[in-house]
């Protein structure tokens, strides 16, 4: 299974991992003028995208009934009812605290079980050729295209023959499952755009494939997996359609379930649908704090502080 | 077109993939994927295919074959034209916008000031918050009488009086594609910004040395480079706005008829109002047939597969 | 080495992850091929819901030993979409509680009444309610909650527009409305859009002697139907409605009525408690229903609890169920918590000095239901939810003649 691999210039040592000491795009020094504007900007960008979760925060913050007055009123009047964020842990609705831990180990072990399987697969196809290629990256990007929305009858007939209905493990299947084509195009198209001489020399000095993809490969593409990740993190957190007919237990079911029981035939408990829902952004966010980093990986030459 | 733009020298000598393996070579790399995709996947597909050939009561039971029969309930559909037409529209601007502003919202977020992780973090906020909830702001935020978002229009003299952008199919849409945009800009940029990690210094340096000012440089050695990743995003752009089903179905949704129905949500009538689940799900495989004819045209044009 | 330990870490991860989430939190599997194990499926009605419920349930598995009920509760909106899933994979609940019954009757998917519940519980309820019930001579149903619609007025609004009394016919409340739009709010909140369009549209269809039909037939498009849709859209046309009623939802809609932005709505029961929780300071009042004559007639809505078959024998279990839910105590307390009127005659007589349930005990006599016997009901409704609104932009004759074409294609 040797490849016979063609000449090739120098490459650094295999035995490091290879951080390739390359200018990057935008590093330039920038004048202090200009470094002011882009902070305006940039606070105006983050206002932006802000705002919507802004006006849901200020709504958590209401009385049931404020969160109804017409006309709306910007700031809640009667103080801030941060008891609302307590006395949403123990409603008669739904279980919170359990639907949270659900929701955490279902996203969390979709987006290592998508990592596991489209990693190797996305390695491979960006860098051999074999027969069936194309027709398996075309494979893999229609289960992009099939959501989960309009299987939901198949689904729960295939869990209930699999005896995993209202279990986790088939909501971390199917959110696998149906989140990896992004993953392993993206990662695809980043192993892609890495010069395969670094492949060669290191095979040439004898490591194995599987070693040339972690040790030599993967640093190079984090920024590629930091996406990935997130991506398959955010949409198995946010999943609807297919837990609410697998999951029936009301302990069992995730965040984006447990939402709708808020919401009543005559009266919705707005201020708890908004708690929640800040709530349910702040793993997500704490998640991108922890591996942000990596999407700059080496980039720091010529970076302002 | 971003095919006919060349990066200047660099690695040129590197074209295709390598050398031909077999399939049995590629088996243990590429085979969990397959058993997670025919383990989970293939079944509910096929069901859905099933269904659409079977007449299935209005109480779910599977009662007997018809064959095309709902089919040609779907073709001969009056809403039909209006509903595909309505689709073009919602993802081909959504997907433009998102394209545009994604480019330039990532380049602006790779250059360095200070603060920037703050505002990278901001960015990001409108992915991690669930797409449902986020619409049912915007939808409040609209309303006539409840809307902050309609009353601060009026507060700073925008508007003269409050108005029911959610209740008129015109206003409806163009809120429910502002949406659109708003939610699938951060996975765009995320991702382009990503591609921007891996544009080489010394392609720039070689730009610059030609003289090449900045827009000539973005133009002629950025976005090339980017190709892998703009390819990649457009495309599961295209998917998910495409089947994308809350935000118009929160944001045109109490509008009567089916004047401001796409796909998606005109399956989600059929099925929540007609109870008709065999049509529903001949609607789906149309759908599903629509969508797959659109990404293999693009794979084909576009060869996101392709090596830059 | 670093990176093997790595590819250890995830490999031991996703396998203890195998291990751990086998099964999930609670749950017992459903209990299958069990029969003394009941899947109960129900909507939320409020806040309480799900609380009254496992109140309910819990009372019941310690009085009957060895009978477990799993409870499911889901929205309205997601309530029949999981049921249909369910259905649809052989999966049923043993007992659900609905609106329409006789899709699932007419498919043999339910039990009849007399085998899931005593004789004593069956001939409690009221005979109006048991004969909504009713199939081809067999009653499927077992009578829930009954709630009708009431006209609420503000009393203020009236005042400062000069309406002297509230509207008994439509032409008084036309006059009402025209003179409280008049003075620039909403006088009459008029609710097309999909949440409730169709019980809009029985409460003035009602109000003309009119109906949606029988057990046999729909009637959408009847003479007195369209009279009574001419004078909606002359409402709305003559801008005495709040604005794009086509698209307005009941429910956010009541409670613009509630912070005294609108001078009448069509309501029910409910909406006197959410009233005084959101604005106990609205001055407004509750009356029968204006009609054409001046005749009382108003819409009722009953919902009801009914058994599905499912593979095993679980009647004896599921009787037991009924007739404890049934039996006075646990029915009132569970009935008066979520604020509906009751359907049976003992229920009725222990919640007649109820006050606030006053003006609706008053006019169930007068109140015209839905066809809920009738197997194409499911698709009218839909219809006049989807449909409806047009009302707003086109006339009365094409509109209804759209939703009878859905009825009689169902």
């Amino acid at each position: 299974m040797t490849v016979t691999a063609p000449a090739v210039p120098p490459v650094p040592p295999v035995a490091a991992p290879v951080q390739p000491r390359r200018k990057r795009y935008g590093t330039d020094n920038v004048s202090g003028r200009r470094m002011w504007g882009r902070m305006i900007i940039g606070a105006l960008i983050s206002l932006v995208f802000l705002t919507p979760y802004l006006i849901m925060l200020v709504g958590s913050l209401k009385t049931r009934s404020e969160i109804l007055s017409v006309p709306p009123a910007y700031f809640p009047q009667d103080g801030l009812q941060l008891g609302n964020y307590q006395s949403m842990w123990s409603t008669p609705e739904t279980p919170l605290t359990y639907n949270l831990l659900s929701t955490i180990i279902i996203a969390v072990f979709a987006t290592l079980l998508v990592l596991l399987v489209a990693t190797p697969a996305a390695y491979y196809t960006a860098r051999f050729r074999f027969p069936g290629r194309m027709v398996f990256l075309f494979l893999v990007i229609v289960t992009q295209m099939l959501q989960p929305a309009v299987l939901t009858a198949g689904l729960f007939r295939q869990m209930l023959w699999l005896d995993l209905n209202d279990t986790w493990v088939a909501m971390i299947l199917i959110n696998a499952a149906f989140n990896l084509s992004f993953a392993l195009w993206i990662m695809h198209s980043f192993f892609a755009a890495i010069p395969k001489e670094i492949d060669e020399a290191a095979q040439i000095d004898g490591a194995g494939r599987l070693k040339v993809l972690f040790r030599i490969n993967l640093p190079l593409v984090w920024p590629g997996i930091v996406t990935a990740v997130i991506f398959t993190f955010v949409s198995s957190w946010n999943e609807f359609a297919a837990s609410l007919v697998i999951m029936s237990t009301a302990e069992n079911q995730p965040l984006s379930v447990a939402l709708t029981k808020f919401i009543g035939q005559y009266a919705t408990s707005w201020q708890y649908v908004f708690g929640v829902s800040i709530v349910a952004i702040v793993p997500v966010i704490i998640l991108f704090a922890v591996i942000e980093k990596r999407l700059i990986g080496g980039l720091t030459a010529g970076a302002v502080k | 077109m971003m095919s006919t733009l060349q990066r200047p020298g660099v690695r040129t000598g590197r074209k295709k993939p390598r050398s031909n393996e077999s399939l049995w070579a590629a088996l243990p790399w590429i085979g969990p994927v397959l058993v997670l995709i025919f383990g989970v996947v293939i079944f509910p597909a096929g069901y859905m295919i099933y269904s659409s050939t079977r007449r299935i009561s209005q109480a779910g039971t599977n009662v007997e074959g018809v064959g095309l029969a709902n089919f040609q309930t779907v073709f001969a559909d009056p809403n039909l034209p209006r509903i595909l037409l309505n689709t073009v529209v919602w993802v081909t601007v959504v997907v433009a916008l998102t394209v545009l502003i994604s480019l330039a919202l990532a380049n602006f977020l790779n250059k360095p000031f200070p603060g920037r992780t703050l505002v990278r973090m901001a960015v990001v906020v409108p992915w991690a918050a669930s797409v449902v909830m986020t619409t049912t702001v915007f939808y409040y935020g609209l309303d006539r009488d409840y809307g902050i978002i309609n009353k601060f229009m009026v507060d700073i003299g925008l508007m003269d009086a409050a108005y029911g952008f959610t209740k008129n199919t015109t206003t409806a849409l163009a809120a429910a594609i502002i949406v659109g945009v708003f939610v699938s800009i951060p996975f765009t940029t995320y991702t382009l910004l990503a591609g921007l990690q891996a544009v080489p210094g010394d392609a720039l340096e070689a730009a610059k040395m030609d003289g090449a000012g900045p827009v000539r440089t973005y133009f002629s050695v950025v976005l090339p480079q980017l190709r892998g990743a703009l390819a990649v995003a457009v495309l599961i752009n295209i998917i998910n706005v495409f089947n994308n089903l809350p935000i118009l179905r929160i944001m045109t949704g109490s509008i009567p008829g089916y004047g401001a129905d796409t796909l998606m949500t005109y399956i989600f009538k059929v099925l929540q109002f007609d109870r008709r689940l065999d049509v529903a799900s001949a609607l789906s495989v149309v759908n599903f047939a629509v969508v797959l004819v659109i990404v293999a045209v693009y794979v084909k044009i576009v060869k996101p597969t392709k090596e830059v | 080495m670093k990176s093997k330990v790595r590819i250890g870490l995830v490999a031991l991860a996703a396998t203890g992850a195998l291990a751990v989430s086998s099964c999930g939190f609670g749950g017992d599997g459903s209990g299958e091929g069990d029969a003394s194990s009941l899947d109960l499926l129900v909507p939320s009605y409020s806040d309480g819901t799900k609380a009254l419920w496992e109140g309910v349930i819990e009372d019941f598995e310690a009085a009957n030993e060895g009978i477990t009920v799993n409870l499911q509760v889901e929205s309205w909106e997601n309530l029949e979409s999981v049921l249909q899933t369910k259905i649809q994979a052989g999966e049923a609940p043993d007992i659900y509680n609905g609106g329409a019954f006789s899709a699932f009757a007419d498919e043999g998917l339910l039990y009849p009444a007399e085998d899931v519940a005593s004789e004593e519980t069956l001939s409690d309820f009221q005979e109006s309610f048991a004969e909504n019930e009713v199939l081809d001579g067999t009653q499927y149903g077992l009578p829930l909650i009954a709630s009708v619609r009431a006209l609420f007025y503000n009393q203020d609004l009236f005042d400062a527009a000069g309406v002297a009394a509230p509207p008994t016919t439509w032409d008084e409340l036309y006059a009402a409305a025209k003179k409280i739009s008049d003075t620039g709010t909403p006088g009459y909140g008029m609710p097309l859009g999909s949440e409730e369009a169709q019980g809009e549209s029985l409460i003035w269809f009602a109000g003309n002697g009119g109906s949606f039909g029988s057990e046999t037939e729909i009637t959408v498009n009847s003479p007195e139907n369209l009279e009574a849709a001419e004078f909606m859209k002359k409402m709305i046309s003559d801008g005495v409605t709040q604005p794009d009623p086509g698209a307005t939802q009941r429910t956010p809609m009541i409670n613009v009525f509630a912070q005294g932005q609108i001078g009448m709505v069509y309501a029910l029961p409910q909406t006197v408690g959410q009233i005084e929780e959101e604005n106990p300071e609205l001055n407004y009042g509750v009356t029968t229903v204006p009609t054409r004559s001046g005749e009382p007639a108003t819409l009722g809505v009953a919902d009801r609890l009914m058994a599905f078959k499912n593979d095993e024998d679980k009647q004896e279990a599921i009787t037991a169920f009924m007739d404890f839910f049934y039996a006075e105590d646990n029915y009132v307390d569970w009935v008066q918590t979520e604020g509906f009127l009751p359907t049976t005659k003992s229920g009725s007589e222990a919640m007649a000095s109820n006050e606030d349930l006053a003006p609706f005990l008053d006019m169930l006599p007068t109140a015209e239901f839905y066809p809920t016997t009738n197997p194409a009901w499911n698709s009218t409704d839909g219809a006049f939810k989807s449909l409806m609104g047009q009302l707003e932009d086109q006339d009365a004759k094409t509109v209804l003649d759209q939703i009878q074409s859905k009825a009689d294609a169902a």
